[in-house]
């Protein structure tokens, strides 16, 4: 809360891709990283790639949480890309929900970082949102930033 | 209602309870009040003190008789035992139908239809992304697909339950089939078993297509439709699997399903329909968790209560509408990506509770649902566990035979009065409607999914593989079943082309129409919806127009 | 980056409308310190030109949904826009759901639209600490128009006057006690009251009792518009955007006054807050003699505050907030 401290809370952009509504899984997480000291941007469902990218942008998040109970991961591969294209590398994603082996080792492929399973505890995604969120601010700390001569 | 325990006289009952229970807190020093979902205490014993039998015929009565609390029908399921209705859809309506064709032939009286989920958003195949395409449902968005995904079924004779929310395209569809091949329109039986959109506003924001004063008029216009040309149909059923598998407890399910029914019937009303004309035709649609002796006391207690309010607070005069019929889904949310094959056990302990609690109609999870969209093999053993407790179990044999347990009827009456306690708060709200819009339901689900899930992190809420006796291995997902990309590419080209080839000039009079309907007071909506699809305008055309003359559905997301 | 100093390129990237640069720069602002007045310096010159309008009001008012059809309003007129929306951070954990673009889901992917959820980070008043200089960002970034959301917890927002130029405040008929909710302090604060959800029952009567209490008040404060909407379905949105417009067309002067007016509140907030920071770090004599004699009834508070504020300019340039910390729980020994 002051001015001069160095310390923020990890941002934490949490959305649906695609076509599925269910919001529940979503809305826990969301809870818990808020509880664990986050800021968490929750979206309505249905967003499309394009709408991650912008979103992920103009909120300057350090990671993305994708929630698909359907099939919607099938697209992450797509919006991974997007990010790239949009000069968001350094932002890291994660997927929790309902995907089969092959299709997780897919999006492994494509950058996401971790999928998480239903049934996954709270201390292992806090604390994988959380050294994901290092990462990340790290990857970009100095974007913007020179030495001082 | 509130149930005054009755003293029996039992010489030496108070002094053998006295010593039972100093004998049990010797043994059990310190122990923990036991909750179960709904909040409700359970005693570690029932006894006759919790329950006699002396108000029998005005709490339970026999089975088909009021307040129908051991059941709607006299014979149960010992007459007629209930529907297996295992939701199915996926890739295109000719991949639909060879499985829906598997199904007729194994015997299979009823069906359903699933559509794709970008049926559910109310778009057409040619504007989404295709990887997604019929990856969990079927892609049916003209006439020409329904018959091409009922090609061989016999309407008619084959109930059909049609996962089709507002504006209700597919029994459109449906009812086009219907003509085209001569078969009646009062021979045509199933139902509409996504009407609820109170429910979909809550908690199926998928399903959430047209604003809620849109959906609502929409939802009459269909009911009035139904109730003239397609008798046979059920143009209601009213939902409480969403809200559940958002979180919200059984007994909250129970009540802001009942309230919802309220709703809908009151809003019939105000349009002036009979209300025993429409109630007889309501239907419900639960999810049965595995809190096995909870579930069997809310359908239990559910059914009484449904049965006093159609009487009494609706007035209803006809018997058939005081009964509480009811679909039951084995709840996806119990089950475990961890060592899959325990599912099993699983959805067959909450089949059992649904059984039990005299369910009309059952589907059962493939235990792979909670991994992935169920294969054919996986979905045999769900359809293979329905078999095995109706035919080697023997469950239908009694009627109600949970009825009379001292702690059945002791949970049945405090599930009845947990539920009443909902179903007051959403009258002080204002009902159903006015609940769900201002975010108070939402609200509630949200609170009690998060109690939920930290009795799971906190390991008070036991669950095998998940938060005890795991097993350290690999957690393996089998390959989902993926339509063919190119068999779904053809039929988005096909309907590419269909909508270059159809008369362009009907389309826009169905279309003109539709909207005229929509902003008049007096026309029914519905039925422009049932010329449209003879048009052949899609079903996306028409989601999209009415969205623009009704509303868009936004529903109301509360973090 | 110890002893790292903002880029050039970043606020020349920000003065290009540049997404990833705003985003980074209201990062910074929020953040703080040294690089935070740097890049603030950088931009200032830029700013001035958008017209900045802030929406408060009691929760369940319907902020953000009233947000949301305004901004689609403006954006029909052709403008572009920019949203801050503040909510509040969980006192205990210091994290937060943001959900305020939930009700603005229509505008994601709309490039006319950058919307920032922000979380106040323990700051009371209903904003959060670096909004001064979030919304020159957005300003400099040559946004028309600049949307400011309080978090809407009650009466005390009324720092939303300090940073915008309009002040809308959001009321909804049959919350508690009526007007009572925005009664105390934020009415007075008002540029324009909105009435929302007027299509529920007793709407005309929370209309007629905002007027009322308008009727009471000084001449030349009594103008204040009361307008009726139902944001859900956009009614009466064109009617407030028109008002707004208005409002800003005969807003104190042009471009330079307002920059102007905008850059005197804050010098004045950033005073403020520094006196206050040093007065509460001081263990000198001299203060503690200050206080006793303002306890003592020997000099006014008046005379005591233009002594401290006479001294406390010649005081260290930054105080250590562990320093901080430790001193101001301590009470003065007198």
């Amino acid at each position: 809360m002051s001015t001069t401290s160095g310390f923020r809370p990890i941002r934490v952009l949490v959305t649906k891709i695609g076509l599925d509504g269910h919001d529940r899984g979503s809305r826990i997480v969301a809870a818990y990283l808020r509880d664990a000291g986050m800021e968490v941007i929750y979206t309505p469902p249905w967003q499309t790639v394009a709408g991650v990218v912008k979103l992920a942008t103009e909120e300057d998040v350090e990671v993305i949480g994708i929630s698909s109970l359907a099939t919607d991961h099938l697209i992450v591969p797509k919006m991974m890309t997007a990010l790239r294209a949009a000069g968001l590398d350094h932002v890291r994603v994660i997927v929790g929900g309902i995907v089969p082996d092959e299709e997780k080792t897919a999006l492994i492929e494509a950058g996401v970082s971790n999928v998480f399973g239903p049934g996954a505890a709270r201390d292992e995604i806090v604390a994988c949102v959380t050294s994901l969120g290092q990462d990340a601010r790290h990857a970009r700390i100095n974007e913007f930033l020179e030495a001082n001569p | 209602m509130t149930h005054t325990a009755i003293q029996l006289p039992l010489p030496g009952f108070e002094q053998a309870q006295g010593e039972w229970r100093a004998d049990y807190s010797k043994q059990m020093a310190g122990e923990q009040p036991v909750r179960n979902r709904s909040g409700i205490e359970v005693q570690p014993l029932y006894s006759p003190r919790d329950w006699s039998s002396e108000r029998y015929l005005d709490d339970l009565g026999f089975p088909g008789q009021f307040p129908y609390t051991r059941g709607v029908y006299p014979s149960m399921h010992r007459g007629r035992t209930w529907t297996q209705r295992q939701l199915i859809g996926l890739g295109t309506p000719a991949d639909y139908n060879k499985r829906v064709l598997r199904i007729i032939d194994a015997g299979a009286n009823a069906i359903s239809l699933l559509p794709c989920c970008s049926g559910f958003r109310g778009i057409d195949c040619d504007e989404v992304d295709p990887e997604l395409l019929g990856t969990c449902g079927t892609v049916v968005n003209t006439t020409d697909h329904m018959d091409d995904a009922l090609a061989g079924v016999p309407l008619g004779k084959i109930s059909t339950a049609m996962n089709d929310p507002s504006p209700f395209t597919l029994l459109a569809f449906t009812l086009g089939v219907a003509r085209r091949r001569g078969v009646d329109w009062s021979q045509v039986t199933g139902t509409s078993n996504q009407s609820d959109y109170i429910s979909h506003f809550i908690a199926n924001h998928q399903f959430y297509r047209l604003s809620l004063p849109g959906s609502r008029r929409m939802l009459l216009d269909h009911i009035e439709f139904c109730r003239r040309h397609v008798p046979n149909w059920n143009p209601v059923s009213v939902v409480g699997q969403h809200m559940q598998q958002a979180g919200a407890t059984p007994a909250e399910t129970m009540g802001f399903t009942l309230s919802t029914a309220i709703q809908y019937a009151e809003d019939c009303i105000a349009r002036g329909m009979d209300i025993d004309d429409v109630l007889r035709r309501f239907t419900f649609f639960f999810d049965i968790s595995i809190s096995f002796f909870e579930e069997v006391a809310k359908f239990r207690a559910g059914r009484r209560i449904w049965a006093r309010i159609a009487r009494d607070r609706l007035g209803a005069k006809d018997p058939a509408c005081w009964r509480f019929k009811f679909h039951g889904q084995t709840s996806g949310v119990d089950l475990t990506q961890q060592q899959p094959l325990n599912n099993i056990a699983r959805v067959s302990v909450q089949a059992m509770a649904g059984i039990l609690s005299g369910l009309q109609s059952l589907h059962t999870d493939a235990y792979d649902e909670a991994i992935a969209c169920p294969s054919e093999e996986t979905a045999r053993v769900a359809v293979a566990t329905q078999n095995i407790l109706r035919e080697e179990a023997r469950l239908c044999d009694v009627i109600d035979p949970l009825g009379g347990s001292y702690y059945v009827e002791r949970l049945t009456d405090q599930m009845e009065a947990e539920i009443e306690a909902v179903i007051a708060k959403i009258d002080a709200a204002g009902g159903m409607y006015k609940a769900a819009e201002a975010g108070l339901v939402q609200t509630m689900i949200g609170d009690s999914a998060l109690a939920f899930q930290e009795q799971v992190e906190s390991g008070d809420r036991k669950i095998i593989g998940v938060n005890c006796y795991q097993v350290d291995q690999d957690l393996t997902v089998p390959p989902a079943e993926r339509p063919d990309p190119d068999a779904m590419n053809r039929h988005v080209e096909r309907f590419k082309a269909f909508k270059q080839e159809r008369s362009q000039e009907a389309v826009a009079r169905a279309l003109d129409a539709l909207a005229r309907a929509a902003n008049s007071k007096d026309e029914n909506v519905f039925e422009k919806v049932v010329d449209a699809t003879e048009a052949g305008v899609t079903h996306g055309e028409i989601v999209s127009s009415l969205r623009r003359e009704l509303g868009f559905g936004h529903p109301l997301i509360v973090a | 980056m110890a002893g790292a100093r903002i880029a050039p390129s970043l606020s020349e990237r920000v003065r290009a409308g540049d997404s990833r640069a705003v985003a980074r720069g209201i990062t910074i602002m929020e953040d703080g310190g040294p690089l935070a007045s740097a890049l603030h310096a950088a931009i200032l010159p830029s700013t001035g030109r958008a017209l900045t309008i802030g929406f408060t009001g009691p929760p369940g008012a319907g902020k953000s949904t009233l947000v949301d059809a305004f901004v689609a309003a403006l954006r029909k007129s052709g403008r572009t826009v920019a949203v801050a929306a503040v909510d509040p951070s969980s006192p205990l954990s210091g994290g937060a759901v943001l959900g305020d673009r939930i009700r603005m889901g229509r505008h994601t992917e709309d490039e006319g639209v950058f919307i920032r959820s922000i979380a106040s980070r323990g700051h009371l008043g209903g904003l959060t600490e670096s909004i001064h200089h979030i919304v020159d960002l957005f300003d400099a970034s040559g946004r028309d128009v600049v949307v400011i959301e309080t978090v809407g917890a009650g009466q005390s927002e009324v720092e939303v006057v300090d940073v915008a130029d309009i002040r809308v405040v959001v009321n909804a008929p049959g919350l508690g006690d009526d007007v009572q909710a925005i009664k105390a302090g934020i009415l007075e604060i008002a540029s324009i009251l909105v009435v929302n959800k007027a299509d529920l029952p007793l709407a005309a009567r929370t209309v007629r009792q905002l007027r009322a209490m308008l009727s009471l008040r000084r001449d030349g404060e009594k103008d204040v518009p009361v307008l009726e909407t139902v944001a859900s379905t956009g009614q009466g949105v064109a009617e407030l955007l028109a008002a707004v417009l208005a409002l800003g067309a005969s807003a104190p002067g042009d471009r330079q006054a307002r920059r102007r007016a905008r850059i005197r509140r804050l010098v004045a907030e950033s005073a403020a807050t520094l006196m206050r920071r040093r007065t509460m770090a001081r263990r000198d004599p001299a203060l503690l003699d200050l206080l006793a004699q303002i306890e003592a009834g020997l000099i006014s508070l008046d005379e005591a505050v233009a002594a401290v504020i006479s001294e406390g300019t010649k005081m260290p340039d930054r105080i250590s907030d562990q320093t901080q910390v430790a001193e101001s729980t301590h009470e003065p020994a007198v």
